[in-house]
Parts: C-alpha cells; sequence; structure tokens
C-alpha cells in the first residue's frame, strides 16, 4: 500500500510539473534559509560550551560603584592580583588563573617568522580549559617561563609538522622559548582563543609593570573553576569586598563577582549589574527570521496542496468507495508531504553546502555542517517530520475529509466558503511576515546608514596604522623624519592606543571647582607625543596641538568638548588638571572622538602628552600619490629600521567597520532572508494564482465567448490576490513599527521611523504580488476560449 | 441479508425539508438480482449510496447481515463494508494515477490481504476478463465499455456479498452493455453474489429477478421478474 501511495504520489507529481517544481523549490529555499540560520544560531549559541566542564569555568567580573553609591558600570577585566587572593583565601576555588587578551605575537624558527595571535596565561589555565594535547604534557606545560603552547595548525605552519616537542623557537625577537605541549586547534566559536599560548611568568619578565601587584589597573582576565557543590551566589555574597579590604580607594569602588564564561558571549550586557541580555537578542531575531522562513515556505505547500483539492478529490471519493478509511489517507496524505520534504531537505542541504562558503566569507565566521554528528542527524529528522507534518496537516485533514458522495458527483462545488478563506487567511499570514521582514530590512539599513555616516571625529579616509614595536622605539624620529621625506606620508604620530577603538579609561582627574563625586567620573584617555590632531585630523574647538620645543608642553593635555561640558569649565584653555597625580596644562578643546562603540555616548576624554607610552604609530598617506607605492614605501623603510618584525598596516576605515560587526551581520542577515522570504511567498502566489486561472479555464472561456476583454479579466483574476496582499500590509505594518520602534531604543544614536518606509515596502509588495499574479492571469486570459471550453 | 425500514432521508434547506426518501421498507435476501427503477430525481442513487452505506439515513433502520448499520461506529462500518459491499459507477470511477492492475488491487491493500495472495487475485480477475494484456494501461487509455469492466473487476477482486452499481452502462452502447448485463447474471447465478442496480433500461431490469420502482422517494412498485424471458 505504501508503495502504491509512493507511485501515485511520484506520479501526481509528474504530472503537475510546475505545481511540483514550485512546491520543492520553495520548500528547498525555505529549509535551506532556515538551516543556514539556524547553523549560525547553534555556532553562536555554543559560544564557549564545548569545554568539558564548560558549565563550571566562571570568569571574575567587576561591578563599579559611583558615588550615587549605584552601579555605574560592570566589566569583565580584573586586576592581576584577584587571581591569587581568592587562590589563597577561597576554599571554594579550584583552579584559577590570569590570561592576557589576545596580541599579535612574532614566531620565529630560524628561516621562519610569521605573527600569530598569543596570550600570557597562568600554568592552572591548562586545568581549567580541558585542550586536547597531541604531543607534550599539559601538566606543567606553563610552568617555566620559557615554555610555549602551540596549536596544531601553528605548530604545522611553523615548523611543517605537529610532532615538535622540545623544538626552539624565537620569541618576538627577544627571547627563546621550548615547546612544552602541541593542542589540537581550538573550535572557532571560543571567546579565549589563541594561537599560542605563553607563561605569565614571561609576561612578567619582559614587562616590569606588570610584576608589582596593582589592585587598581583593570587589564587583565581572570578565570576560575569551582569544586563540586560550590554555591555561587552564596560565593559571590563572599567574595564582594575583597577589593575594598586589600586596597581601599577613593577613585574606584568596585565589587568582584563571578559570572559563567558560557553565558558571557550571549547574556554579556549588565545595566545596573545585573545581565540585561546582550547578543541573544540577535540570536533571538535569527531564530524567529529562521521559523518565520519556514513557516512562509510551509504556507506556500498547504496553499498549493490545497489548491489542488478539485483534483485530488475524485481520487479521495472513489478510495473512500473502495473502502479506505479517512485514517489512511490522512497518512497517503501526510506521507507525500513528508516525500517532498524529504526531497526538499536533500536539497536544502545541498543549497547550504554550497552557499557556505560565501556566507561564512560575508559574516567572517567557520559554519560547517557537522555531517558525523548523529544528534544533527536527528535534528535533520525531525526537521523533515516537523516540516512534513506542519506543511501537510492541512491538505491531509481537508482533504481527507471529503464526502465520497458530494466528490463524485460531477456538479461538485468544492470552493465552500471555508476553504477558500482559509486559503487567504494563509496568504495574509505568509506576506504579513514578508511586509515585516520589509519594514525592518529598510529600517535596518537605514540606521546602518546612520551610524556609518555619523561623524567621527577624525578622519579615517587615507588613514592607517601599525604596531609600535621593536627597534622603532628607540628610532621613531627617524622612522618619522624618513617616510615623510619618501612622501609616503603626509602626517605621522605616535599614541597609547588605536584611535579606532576604546582601550583605556581611568578615574580620579581633579580640576578647580570640582566636587567630591567628580573624584570617580571616568575618562577615556590617550597618550601621544607630537601631530595627533594634524594626523588623524582631529577638529579643534580651542587652543592647539602640542608643539615641538615648547618644554612645557610635556605636561600638556588635551580635553573632548564633552569633557569640558561635564567638568563646567569656562575657557578652558590655560587652566589645569591634575591627572593621574600630575598636574598639566589645558592646551587645546577638540569636538569629541567616537572611540568607543558607534551606537552609545562617548565618555569625556583626555589626551595627555607622553612620548614613553606608545602602541601604535598612526600615518596620515599622502593623497596625491598612489596607494599601493604608498603602502610599499612605508613598508620598505619600516623593514630597514626594524627588520625583524613583519609589517602589519592596517586601515582604519575597516577597523571602524569592524566595530560595527553585529549590526551589519544584522543587516546583512536580514537583507538576504527578509529578500528571500519575499520570493519564496511570490514562488507560494504564483503557483496558487496558476492554479486559480485553471480551476477558472471554463468561465473565463464562457466569460471571452460573452465578450469579455483580456484586461477586464486580468482583472478579474488578479483583485483577489491584490486583496489579500492589501490585508496583509494593514495587518503587518503596525507590528514592524512596534517591533522596530523598540530595536533602535536600544541605540543611544538612531533615526527616527518615517512613514517613507511604509510606503515603500506597501507599494512595492503590491507591485510585486500584482506582477506574479497577473503574469497568469495575463496567459489564461490570452489562451483561446474554444480550448477552454473543450478541455471541461 | 438486508433490511430496511422506515428509511427516510431529506435535506433541510433554510428550514425547508425537501424529503428524497420517505417510508422505505423492504428485505433483500442473499442472491437476489434486483433493478431500482424510476424518473431522473426519483432518489434511486441516495438509496443505492445509504445501502452502500456511503450515506447516512435520517431516520429509519439499516440491518446488514445482522449488523444494524446505523448504530456501528466509523471503523466497524469500514470493516463490514470493506468484505462486503464491491461499488460500480456509471463514471467508472477509475483513479487516474493507478494503471489497470494497480486500480484492481487496490481494495485488497484496503483490506490488508498478503501481497502474494493480492497478486494471484489480481491476475485471477484480470484473466476473467480477459485483460492481462492492458494491465499496465492507465484508465484514459482505454475505451469506455474496458474502463467499466476495470470498474467490475476492481468491486469484485475483495470478493463481496453484494454488488451495488448505480447506472453501470449508462455511459455505453449497447452491445458493450449487454455484455456487462451478462456478467453480472453469470456471477449472481454462479457465485451468488447479490447484485443491485439502478438502470433506466427496461433490458436491463429484465436481467433481474426483483424490480424496485421508485417515485418521489417512495417505492410505488415492488415486483418479480418472471424468468425465462
Ligand atoms: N446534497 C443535496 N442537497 C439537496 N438535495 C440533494 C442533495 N443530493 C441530492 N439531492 C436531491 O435528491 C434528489 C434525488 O437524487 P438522486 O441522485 O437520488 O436521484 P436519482 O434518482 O439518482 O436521479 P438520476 O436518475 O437523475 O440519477 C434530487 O432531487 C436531488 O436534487
Ligand atoms: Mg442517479
Amino acid at each position: 500500500m505504501y508503495i502504491l501511495n509512493l507511485k501515485i504520489a511520484l506520479r501526481n507529481l509528474l504530472r503537475n510539473k510546475t505545481a511540483s517544481l514550485i512546491n520543492i523549490s520553495g520548500l528547498a529555499i525555505g529549509l535551506a534559509a532556515c538551516l543556514m540560520l539556524l547553523l549560525y544560531v547553534s555556532y553562536e549559541w555554543n559560544y564557549d560550551k564545548g569545554f568539558k566542564n564548560a558549565d563550571r569555568i566562571h570568569q571574575v567580573m567587576f561591578n563599579f560603584y559611583g558615588a550615587d553609591k549605584n552601579i555605574r558600570a560592570t566589566g569583565d577585566q580584573s586586576p592581576n592580583t584577584i587571581a591569587g587572593a581568592l587562590k589563597e583565601e577561597m576554599p571554594e576555588v579550584e583552579h584559577i588563573s590570569r590570561i592576557l587578551w589576545p596580541v599579535k605575537r612574532l614566531l620565529a624558527d630560524g628561516k621562519n617568522s610569521f605573527k600569530v595571535e598569543g596570550r600570557y596565561a597562568d600554568p592552572e589555565i591548562l586545568k581549567i580549559f580541558d585542550f586536547q594535547v597531541l604531543y607534550g604534557n599539559l601538566d606543567h606545560a606553563l610552568n617555566d617561563a620559557n615554555s610555549i603552547v602551540l596549536t596544531a595548525s601553528t605548530a604545522q605552519r611553523l615548523f611543517g609538522r605537529m610532532d615538535v616537542l622540545n623544538k626552539v623557537l624565537r620569541f618576538e625577537n627577544q627571547v627563546d622559548l621550548k615547546v612544552t605541549a602541541v593542542i589540537k586547534d581550538l573550535p572557532p566559536n571560543v571567546s579565549y582563543n589563541f594561537d599560542c599560548l605563553n607563561s605569565w611568568k614571561l609576561f612578567e619578565q619582559l614587562n616590569s609593570w606588570v610584576v608589582d601587584p596593582n589592585w587598581h589597573n583593570y587589564s587583565f582576565y581572570t578565570l576560575v573553576t569551582f569544586k563540586q557543590g560550590t554555591d555561587i551566589p552564596a560565593f559571590n555574597e563572599k567574595i564582594k569586598n575583597m577589593s575594598r579590604k586589600h586596597a581601599a580607594s577613593v577613585s574606584t569602588d568596585s565589587e568582584p563577582f563571578v559570572y559563567p564564561l558560557a553565558d558571557l558571549h550571549l547574556y554579556g550586557r549588565f545595566i545596573n549589574g545585573k545581565p540585561a541580555g546582550g547578543q541573544i537578542e540577535q540570536l533571538r531575531i535569527f531564530t524567529i527570521l529562521a521559523l518565520s522562513i519556514l513557516i512562509i515556505a510551509c504556507i506556500n505547500f498547504m496553499n498549493l496542496s490545497t489548491a489542488r483539492s478539485q483534483k485530488r478529490a475524485k481520487e479521495v471519493g472513489i478510495k473512500k468507495t473502495i473502502g479506505a478509511s479517512r485514517k489512511s489517507l490522512i497518512s497517503q496524505f501526510l506521507m507525500e508531504s513528508l516525500m517532498l520534504t524529504f526531497v526538499s531537505v536533500v536539497i536544502a542541504v545541498v543549497l547550504v553546502e554550497l552557499c557556505l562558503p560565501k556566507f561564512n566569507h560575508l559574516l567572517d565566521i567557520k559554519l560547517k555542517i557537522a555531517y558525523a554528528h548523529p544528534l544533527n542527524w536527528l535534528g535533520v529528522i525531525a526537521l523533515i517530520f516537523f516540516t512534513g507534518i506542519l506543511a501537510g496537516s492541512y491538505p491531509a485533514f481537508f482533504l481527507s475529509s471529503f464526502n465520497p458522495v458530494q466528490t463524485l458527483k460531477k456538479t461538485v462545488k468544492l470552493k465552500s466558503s471555508f476553504s477558500l478563506n482559509f486559503r487567504q487567511i494563509l496568504v495574509i499570514v505568509q506576506f504579513s511576515f514578508a511586509v515585516i521582514l520589509i519594514v525592518a530590512t529598510l529600517i535596518i539599513y537605514e540606521q546602518l546608514q546612520y551610524l556609518k555616516n555619523k561623524p567621527l571625529g577624525y578622519q579615517t579616509k587615507a588613514l592607517v596604522e601599525m604596531p609600535h614595536e621593536g627597534n622603532l622605539y628607540l628610532k621613531y624620529d627617524l622612522l618619522k623624519e624618513r617616510l615623510l621625506s619618501s612622501g609616503a606620508v603626509s602626517a605621522m604620530c605616535h599614541s597609547s592606543g588605536s584611535i579606532s577603538q576604546q582601550n583605556s579609561n581611568s578615574t580620579g582627574m581633579e580640576w578647580q571647582g570640582m566636587s567630591e563625586a567628580d573624584k570617580k567620573m571616568s575618562v577615556n584617555q590617550i597618550y601621544t607625543g607630537y601631530d595627533f590632531v594634524k594626523t588623524n585630523g582631529v577638529e579643534l574647538l580651542e587652543g592647539r596641538d602640542f608643539k615641538k620645543g615648547l618644554a612645557s608642553d610635556s605636561v600638556a593635555v588635551m580635553l573632548s568638548e564633552s569633557a569640558i561640558k561635564r567638568m563646567g569649565l569656562v575657557n578652558p584653555v590655560g587652566k589645569d588638571v591634575i591627572f593621574q597625580g600630575v598636574k598639566r596644562t589645558i592646551v587645546g578643546v577638540f569636538k569629541d572622538i567616537i572611540w568607543g562603540s558607534l551606537t552609545t555616548k562617548e565618555k569625556p576624554m583626555i589626551i595627555a602628552f607622553n612620548q614613553e607610552n606608545s602602541d601604535v604609530i598612526t600615518m596620515r598617506l599622502n593623497t596625491e600619490k598612489d596607494l599601493k607605492e604608498n603602502l610599499e614605501t612605508i613598508g620598505r623603510i619600516t623593514r630597514e629600521i626594524n627588520p625583524d618584525f613583519p609589517i602589519d598596516i592596517r586601515f582604519l576605515d575597516q577597523l571602524v567597520a569592524e566595530k560595527m560587526k553585529n549590526e551589519a551581520t544584522l543587516g546583512l542577515l536580514s537583507n538576504l532572508f527578509g529578500g528571500l522570504a519575499i520570493f519564496i511567498s511570490c514562488l507560494g502566489l504564483f503557483g496558487l494564482s496558476a492554479f486559480s486561472a485553471e480551476q477558472r479555464t471554463k468561465e473565463i472561456g464562457v466569460r471571452k465567448v460573452l465578450g469579455a476583454s483580456v484586461s477586464g479579466i486580468v482583472q478579474l483574476l488578479s483583485v483577489n490576490f491584490v486583496k489579500t496582499v492589501l490585508i496583509a500590509l494593514f495587518v503587518a505594518m503596525p507590528v514592524a513599527y512596534l517591533l522596530m520602534k523598540k530595536w533602535l531604543d536600544k541605540f543611544d544614536y538612531h533615526i527616527s521611523i518615517g512613514w517613507q518606509v511604509f510606503l515603500i515596502t506597501g507599494v512595492s509588495t503590491v507591485m510585486i504580488a500584482f506582477l506574479t499574479v497577473s503574469w497568469q492571469a495575463y496567459r489564461a486570459a490570452k489562451s483561446n476560449p474554444v480550448d477552454a471550453l473543450k478541455y471541461e | 441479508m438486508i433490511e430496511l425500514k422506515n428509511i427516510e432521508k431529506y435535506y433541510a434547506n433554510k428550514g425547508v425539508k425537501s424529503y428524497i426518501l420517505r417510508h422505505v421498507t423492504t428485505s433483500i435476501k442473499q442472491g437476489e438480482f434486483i433493478s431500482i427503477m424510476g424518473p431522473s430525481g426519483a432518489g434511486k442513487s441516495t438509496l443505492l449510496n445509504i445501502l452502500g452505506m456511503l450515506e447516512e439515513p435520517t431516520y429509519g433502520a439499516y440491518e446488514f447481515m445482522g449488523e444494524d448499520v446505523v448504530s456501528l461506529n466509523e471503523r466497524k462500518r469500514i470493516e463490514l463494508y470493506r468484505n462486503h459491499i464491491g461499488f460500480v459507477f456509471q463514471a467508472y470511477h477509475l483513479i487516474d494515477e493507478m494503471t489497470v492492475a494497480e486500480n484492481i488491487e487496490a481494495p485488497l491493500l484496503y483490506k490488508k490481504v498478503s501481497g502474494p495472495e493480492r497478486k494471484s487475485r489480481v491476475a485471477d480477475v484480470l484473466d476473467r476478463f480477459n485483460m492481462v494484456a492492458k494491465k499496465d494501461l492507465f484508465p484514459n487509455q482505454l475505451s469506455g465499455g474496458q474502463q467499466q469492466l476495470v470498474g467490475i473487476a476492481r468491486a469484485l477482486v475483495a470478493q463481496p456479498s453484494i454488488i451495488l452499481a448505480d447506472e453501470p452502462t449508462g455511459n455505453l452502447q449497447s452491445p458493450q452493455a449487454l455484455q456487462i448485463m451478462e456478467l453480472f447474471k453469470k456471477l449472481n447465478e454462479e457465485e451468488n453474489i447479490t447484485i443491485i442496480q439502478v438502470t433506466h433500461s427496461e433490458v436491463n431490469a429484465a436481467y433481474g429477478s426483483r424490480i424496485l420502482h421508485l417515485l418521489d422517494g417512495v417505492i410505488k412498485e415492488d415486483l418479480a421478474v418472471p424468468q425465462g424471458v
């Protein structure tokens, strides 16, 4: 029986090629889109969850209190002292380790040398994460300062093979290190990723400032696991006063707490010290998007199947008269839909495979379908059943309910008002989704454009930066002189951090007329030498940049417009502030630089003169010369002065674009999948209108014989569909408005939603729907009426 | 075999009841060959459908082989139907997507007859109807008479005790019609299958043993056909 049903289903498919094609391709595209989004969601969802004891790994975080005793900020960085203190004082702690942010490190093995991402960490990091060791032993792998742990691909790149235990390599052109372990590459979705891992002891040997315990420098990360059965809330209560106890301070008041690492990626935003969402919100959007697309595709399926009910009715009637029960018919139709779904899933998987490389490239991630994973197969099977039953249930129950006597009568009227209305409701639901997606896509696009075009306070065009490292410290002046005279660079400066990304802030600045509470004001800080303003194209509102030859400028500062406003200074130039314990003079006021997130309000900012503290060299390229030539010149001169380090020049506009990665991802995905959703909806509408035209062939024939015009018939056939789309517009637009308003409210700076978006959406949706439908109607209307009448 | 008592059927339309069958009471014994006759709209098909359990009477009692059909549940009724009733239609009603053999096999599938048994029964029937050569054709590749033969073959293959035929020859030329009638007669006589047919033709009715005349939903006459005509 199943085989026969299968045969019938196949014959049915082949007989109605267009319909089958629309049905299968619509479902396949929908499923592919859904799969792709779900892959992305599961990738993000599983961030940091791949480790064996992932649920026991916590990160030490800090709540910072303002003068009003309220939490003003929550940070995930900690001082270098907290790890030791916790280990010593808290018996609950099992393993605890400090770990540094990733830095490009130069590794060399005689002939080969290149830069990889490296981190410094305490030996216990190897106990916190269960890295898969390939060679060596992780027990003592980081105990010695001159040891290094490599990932497999790093070892492969550097040595050409992986069993490189006890091999010696040169690190940062400064010290020789011995490879003590090679571990399997980390999955792409971990927060603490690295290519090589170095001992914290080495960090201290190479950087004297790290050696001293400092409770006030929140620069490092601290990870910790607990003994079984530790009550985390109670533990947090216990460590609350740790900072206050060890180092009472007037300028910072902070409370440490531990937070599950696996939650940090998804729930990383804190408001008033309480977790307040984060990346999870985007994942929710994508999950909803995935399900919406699936539902749209399923609705197509239902609509097309029920549209064919007239043709299937006879089959149902006959089967009932030869003894088929309703149950067997339901199972037949469900099986048909499961079969179609299965075919669609196969096509969808192929589609996903074809699109993944592009998709990965676009989003800069590494998704892949893990075929070896049994859970995924289970998921796919579940998806087939879910989709097959969801899509097939309505036609199955609808078709199987036909009364045999009714269906076998020639004059049977299947277009009962219910079935038509239900189909229309489905179309309305489908197009409502599509309309919401169009509106969302347009608004997201507008908002992203708005953020992109927001003035940054400096000019990113033709601005590049490279690390300040090696010989470039001692020979900075020589480098500057040679680059300027080469003509490749029109201005350059060095600074403590990139201008593209917030990287340092402090509290405790003092000035005349301040209140006690102002001591806790947090300011962003950059240290620099000469030509900062000229190089970056910062706009000065008052005063001047630091001037060479003016001895007094060695303690000069510039303040941002909002700092001046916040501090309440009038005629600030010439006034003094005390910054980091040094009395400094304000020489200039500059227009705000967007240093942190593009979406939130800026903190006050200070630019202080200090030639000792520098990590980055920023250069403005000479736009009169060829870009490639400029870069080559810079590379050549830099290499001559600092031969041991590879050239690593980065464009500021790209660095700024990276800051919008999350928003850009959202924009990209909503464009892509919003477009797909509309396409699938139209595919369904196309199929539906084809059936409607076919069903009304006789009516059209009679009307034409009676003298109806082609345009009259097109109108007759299209009007109904356009009406449903119009209803969808009215239903969906308020929903879209509310959803998008909520989304925009998350940004400190956002556009307001204008009526134009809705006009564009409305007109384009109706246009697309009308074109889709009228194409079929036109074909039907143009056909010869005699053929149509003969057909009946 | 069949007992009808006071069968009534009406459709209520805007509060007005329009009666299609009224006070239909009759009994049919195993092995009878009955023709139902009457003008168009008299309710013949309705009566046949009620007998075939495709429709339910509004009122009245219907007993089929000792079972009260009206009070049977869906599952039991289908069971009874599958085992005893074969339907033949004026418009043949074959499934277009199935071949001749598959069409004939279909009722056996619903009866859950085993595979080899199905094969042999279908082969038997095909053989008997001289249709072996046509078994892989689709209905639209057959003539009307051939299609009706397939329709009868399909009704027979499940070995029913009764065949209900609604104007089985209505769409056929008289030579083919006669062939079908001969077939019914043979089935009736040799295999003792009860046959109830609806027909407009006196000639066809003469093949049977009994004629029910229906007029406006009422049995006006119940005649025995004189044998040997
Ligand atoms: N669903 C229905 N609703 C209302 N009236 C119906 C319905 N089905 C059938 N009828 C009416 O019942 C009456 C009897 O129909 P039936 O099909 O039994 O007639 P018939 O005797 O078989 O006629 P014919 O010889 O033309 O086939 C007809 O008048 C018809 O209009
Ligand atoms: Mg009739």
